[in-house]
């Protein structure tokens, strides 16, 4: 077995080891070995995407060598270690543009725990990504929401603790739901392997067997993990959560945490259902009709807000909504759109929370848009950057939200019953997006003399400014040449089946 | 499908479970009763696992006496499955119940809903 | 290639510059050098007015990269982008001479010349967009380019209109977009082409009827830009607020973008697939209650420039009657529409300009006896006030001549002659509108009180530019046939 084989294996191991060793390090060193730590794993997830282009096939990689109906098992394709790389490159950056906060937002004793959980969560957002074997993704699954939990309360102030008390419970709901449907699947199957259960799911479909107990397995399956990537009904705990975290984690949450659900119910759409079963199930349909309520209600909560923060995170609601509306729309199109979507939509979340505090900080530290009037003057880079970001989010060309609204539209085009309602929706969701960014990008540039805060330049944030101009160059290659990675998610998405 | 309730009745008494805890962790706004809503719905689950890994007149799959022949022991998958749940639905009441002390020593109440109300009313 | 391409990016870049090197002061910092600013926003502008005019000859096209597979960002110079960016060439500059005095006046200079000059670029590269992706493109970024202008002053007035503006403007793209997906999907490729569509022939046969939906989607939605009923609202809103040279150009360049979008959707679907459909019958009948609303709402409005800009909203739909008559000489009227539009309405909000500069005055009533103490502008607003009405041998004239002729003889039953005739009426109204403004302002009566009168001439930045454009709306009267030619090579599609 080629070398290269062993990069997930490693990467998952290692972030979790590093997140184990931080425990004992200094804040400092915690902070150095946090970042080597993802840029490691970021290398060797291009290693390992480059040699699975080459090769144009996934691999499965035993984990204690035992055969596939008993071991566990890590699997790899072209999909999965894109996702991881992203994931690094992202988190790195909000992990860079939150630095110069952390002090501030969290007592000086517990930096090393907050380092110990950016890498838990690494960890176990590769796992996702990788793992191959059911259960391990439940227990993935819940280190995933104890870490996110920890990332949302290590700012001690009353209302973190309350979000994320009540992030824990939707969390838990949702995580019950899918050790529910995880049980009733094993026991229809007898299988925890993705692909042994599929075969099996393909046979029991054959023989018209236990068709009930089949849907009702999916449908909670894909409730709960709804549930926690915060589909629009049960979205009730993101904004307290994405709003009053520290800067990083609100970054890391909103483009990351979601997405690793997200990507796990791909993959049990994929690789343990089987695409065109899921799709003859009435269940796209509910995911359908909830992406497209998420993407209108998630704007008018978002319009009405008066919160910065808080108006960010619930255009994440609507964002999502976008995802699920091109699970709902059942073909491969839609599901390529949905994937480009997480990638555009993590590059431009994670950027709107990095500039948006740039812009706070200017306004001594307020999020209500009052105070933030001139704050883009007080702070160049990041006025820029916001701007970017929503333009990005009105999808104007030239920036990836346009590219992942085309791919919608396409795809919709092709799906007779849905497209008129997707077009319509996707049409007001834009106007509503527009309506609120735009508002304030104007709010934040128009003029304000009077303003108490000071300005900031240049020299005081250079590593601040220097990841911005990372986010808007990501944001901006999405969107330009956004075809390579389409490709590749196709791919990807081929090497599933 | 009404005699097959009857015949599989661990499955529908921890579905009814299931239920309970569900609504409980979802509706009550204690959260003590929550986190005890969390714990009914685990166990709920677990208690289906064994039901279903449960082969009648066999014994649990650890090795006593040196007999090694699989018709002796029940499917040990579940069992591991439910160990592995067990120690996962532990750590997480753990950090729920360290999160409602945090709570209550902040608010004096576990009350979710008040505590929301004084949230509102700090304005912060 | 490389003209193309410096006529779009040099203003853009220029413009970028402007908005980050004279950047509006914080308190406690030194003031922007007014003298730099003004000079380097000139040069700007006339080298960019150079780089157009020589990418006019340009032949070739290019596709600068793909934004998708098989979505090329492709430009290139045909007959109708070369009438559009003459019209951009000569407004823009002029308008930015004439705002160099104006502005004088307003704050934040740098911010409205960086806009400006990104304006200038983004309207190039409209004209030259070689298919329907870099034109929605473009589109859209004219909208967000042209909305600092709109919000300038700042006040909640501006910034409520501006938003005005920028929702009806995405609202409209959007509806265009979701034809484009459609189009996408039935034709060969987005390049435009002009008169005979690119939509495959077995498209047409299989869902005609859904494409004709589509068509008119489009055009809806691409008519808000050109403030078609019923999406006009906006027009009468964002245009008066913006300080007077960029109405100008809002008024006079911008709105046109919204034209250029319908000759190009025309020209994607074909003329021969729309003509007779109710396609054509509602959107005659939309341009006309347009034609005839504008003109009635600009009868009624007190302040000049909101009359102007409700005049605008009606002109512009004689300019999309003309086009949804849909043969060679109602296009040749349009076409000649927009150009004499064009100049008359950036030289009448120019005067409107001149006016509020010199003696603060916006409601029409109050201008009585204005002609005597401004001459040179108000005979500059009365010969332009002619040609908006249409009396040889203005601009105005020629082009709805034009129009009618190509109604009369279009053969379409009922509106071949109710269209000629709403003209007529809506150029009555336009006479009643605009010419009272002259009579009084030259013939105040016997109760004025002349002891009052002073000379109030601005200076030559501003009356330049206004008797330039009045003198141009006048030329393309007298010879029109220039023009007329590159026309005829426009509607034949070349």
């Amino acid at each position: 077995m080629n070398f290269i084989c062993n990069f997930p294996f490693f990467s998952i191991l290692l972030s979790l080891f590093s997140g184990t060793i931080c425990s004992v390090l200094p804040a400092k060193a915690a902070k150095v070995v946090n970042r080597v730590v993802i840029i490691v794993i970021g290398l060797m997830s291009a290693v390992l995407l480059l040699y699975l282009l080459s090769t144009g096939e996934s691999f499965i990689y035993w984990m204690g060598h035992f055969p596939a109906p008993w071991g566990n098992e890590i699997r790899a394709g072209v999909l999965e270690a894109g996702m991881a790389l992203f994931f690094c490159i992202i988190m790195y950056l909000s992990m860079a543009g939150g630095a110069h906060k952390l002090p501030g937002e969290v007592v000086e004793s517990k930096h090393n725990l907050y380092y110990i959980l950016v890498n838990l969560l690494l960890s176990s957002l590769l796992a996702l990504v990788y793992t191959n074997d059911m259960f391990t993704a439940y227990v993935f699954v819940e280190i995933n929401t104890i870490s996110a939990c920890g990332l949302i309360m290590i700012r001690q102030v009353g209302r973190t603790i309350e979000a994320a008390v009540r992030y824990m419970i939707m969390s838990l709901l949702g995580s019950g739901l899918l050790l529910f449907g995880l049980c009733i699947m094993y026991d229809l199957t007898g299988h925890l392997l993705m692909s042994n259960i599929k075969e099996s799911v393909g046979l029991l479909i054959a023989n018209g067997e236990y068709q009930i107990p089949l849907i009702v397995s999916v449908a909670l399956m894909c409730i709960g993990l709804c549930i926690k990537s915060a589909l629009f009904p049960f979205h009730a705990w993101l904004p307290d959560a994405y709003g009053y975290s520290t800067v990083s984690s609100a970054a890391i949450l909103s483009s990351l945490v979601s997405k690793g659900y997200i990507f796990l119910l791909i993959k049990i759409i994929y690789r343990v259902i089987g695409f065109d079963i899921f799709n003859s199930t009435r269940i796209i349909d509910v995911l359908f009709v909830f992406g497209l309520m998420g993407m209108i209600f998630g704007s008018l909560s978002a319009i009405k807000e008066n919160d910065i923060r808080r108006m960010i995170a619930f255009s994440s609601v609507a964002q999502i909504g976008y995802i699920y509306m091109g699970f709902g729309m059942g073909t491969q199109a839609g599901m390529v759109a949905s994937i480009f979507h997480i990638l555009s939509h993590a590059a431009t979340k994670s950027l709107l929370f990095i500039a948006a505090i740039g812009l706070t900080d200017v306004s001594g530290g307020s999020h209500k848009f009052i105070d933030l009037t001139g704050a883009a003057y007080r702070n160049k880079w990041a006025g820029a950057a916001f701007t970017v970001g929503s333009l990005s989010m009105v999808g104007i060309p030239l920036f990836s939200g346009f590219i992942s609204k085309l791919l919608f539209a396409q795809a919709a085009v092709q799906v007779e019953g849905k497209m008129l309602a997707s077009l319509i929706v996707l049409g007001i969701s834009t106007v509503l997006n527009a309506v609120y960014f735009m508002k304030t990008v104007i709010r934040i540039y128009a003029y304000a003399p009077d303003a108490p805060y000071k300005g900031i330049t240049f020299r005081d944030m250079k590593a601040y400014a220097v990841v911005l101009v990372c986010f808007i160059l990501l944001n901006v290659i999405l969107g330009v040449s956004s075809q390579p990675i389409v490709d590749m998610i196709g791919q990807g998405l081929a090497m599933f089946a | 499908m009404g005699p097959n309730l009857f015949v599989n009745y661990g499955e529908a008494v921890s579905a009814i479970l299931f239920c309970i805890g569900f609504t409980n962790l979802l509706l009550q706004t204690n959260l003590i009763k929550k986190i005890i809503g969390l714990n009914i719905m685990d166990s709920a689950i677990y208690l289906f696992l064994a039901e279903k890994g449960y082969i009648a007149g066999r014994v649990a799959p650890i090795v006593v006496n040196g007999v090694t022949g699989t018709e002796t022991y029940i499917n040990p998958i579940p069992s591991g499955l439910v160990l592995t749940g067990i120690v996962v639905s532990v750590s997480v009441t753990a950090l729920m119940l360290s999160l409602t002390i945090r709570l209550y020593t902040r608010y004096h109440t576990l009350d979710l809903d008040e505590i929301s109300t004084q949230l509102k009313k700090e304005g912060k | 290639m490389y003209l193309i391409l410096s006529s779009i990016l040099f203003p853009i870049l220029a413009g970028l510059f402007l908005l980050v090197r004279y950047r509006t002061p914080l308190s406690g910092e030194k003031p922007v050098d007014r003298q730099s600013l003004t000079a380097m926003a000139g040069c700007s502008l006339i080298i960019t007015a150079i780089f157009v005019i020589a990418a006019l000859f340009a032949e070739k096209g290019f596709t600068l990269f793909y934004l998708a597979q098989s979505l090329p960002i492709y430009f290139r110079v045909d007959s109708v982008g070369r009438i559009f960016s003459l019209l951009a060439v000569i407004v823009i500059p002029c308008a930015g001479f004439f705002s160099f005095e104006y502005m004088k006046h307003e704050e934040h200079e740098s911010r409205y010349y960086g806009f400006y000059l990104l304006v200038f670029g983004v309207f190039n590269a409209l004209c030259f967009a070689g298919n329907l992706i870099t034109f929605y493109l473009f589109f859209e970024l004219l909208t967000m380019s042209s909305m600092p202008l709109v919000l300038h002053n700042g006040s909640k007035e501006a910034v409520m209109a501006g938003l005005k503006y920028l929702f009806y403007s995405l609202c409209g793209a959007y509806a265009a977009l979701f034809g484009i997906y459609f189009l996408y999907r039935n034709c060969g490729s987005l390049t435009f082409t002009v008169v005979d569509g690119a939509l495959r022939a077995s498209a047409i046969t299989e869902h005609g009827g859904f494409l004709l939906v589509v068509a008119f989607v489009m055009l809806l939605g691409f008519g808000v830009k050109a403030g078609m009923f019923p999406m006009h609202a906006w027009l009468p809103t964002a245009h008066p607020v913006a300080p007077a040279p960029a109405s100008a150009v809002l008024s006079a360049v911008i709105v046109k973008a919204g034209v250029l979008a319908t000759i190009r959707v025309l020209g994607m679907f074909g003329t021969d697939f729309l003509k007779g459909t109710w396609v054509q019958t509602a959107w005659l009948c939309l341009t006309l209650v347009t034609v005839f609303m504008g003109s009635l709402l600009a009868y009624r409005e007190p302040v000049l420039k909101k009359r102007l800009a409700y005049s605008t909203v009606s002109q512009l739909s004689y300019i999309l009657f003309g086009l949804a008559v849909m043969n060679d000489t109602s296009f040749t009227g349009s076409l000649l529409h927009v150009l004499a539009h064009g100049f008359i309405k950036a030289a009448l909000f120019l005067c409107a300009g001149a006016i509020i500069y010199r003696t603060g005055k916006t409601r029409v009533e109050e201008m009585r006896g204005i002609g005597k103490e401004m001459p040179v502008t108000m005979w500059c607003f009365t010969i332009a006030s002619l040609g908006l009405i249409g009396i040889p041998p203005t601009g105005g004239f020629i082009s709805k001549w034009f129009l009618a002729l190509g109604s009369l003889n279009s053969g379409i039953p009922v509106f071949d002659v109710l269209g000629p005739v709403i003209l007529l009426v809506s150029a009555l109204l336009t006479a009643g509108y605009l010419l009272p403004l002259s009579i009084h302002g030259f013939f105040p009566g016997a109760d004025y009180d002349y002891g009052s009168l002073q000379k109030r001439e601005p200076c030559k930045l501003m009356t330049m530019p206004i008797s330039i454009l009045t003198f141009l709306s006048v030329l393309i009267g007298v010879f029109p046939f220039l023009i007329i030619v590159v026309i005829y090579l426009a509607a034949t599609g070349r």
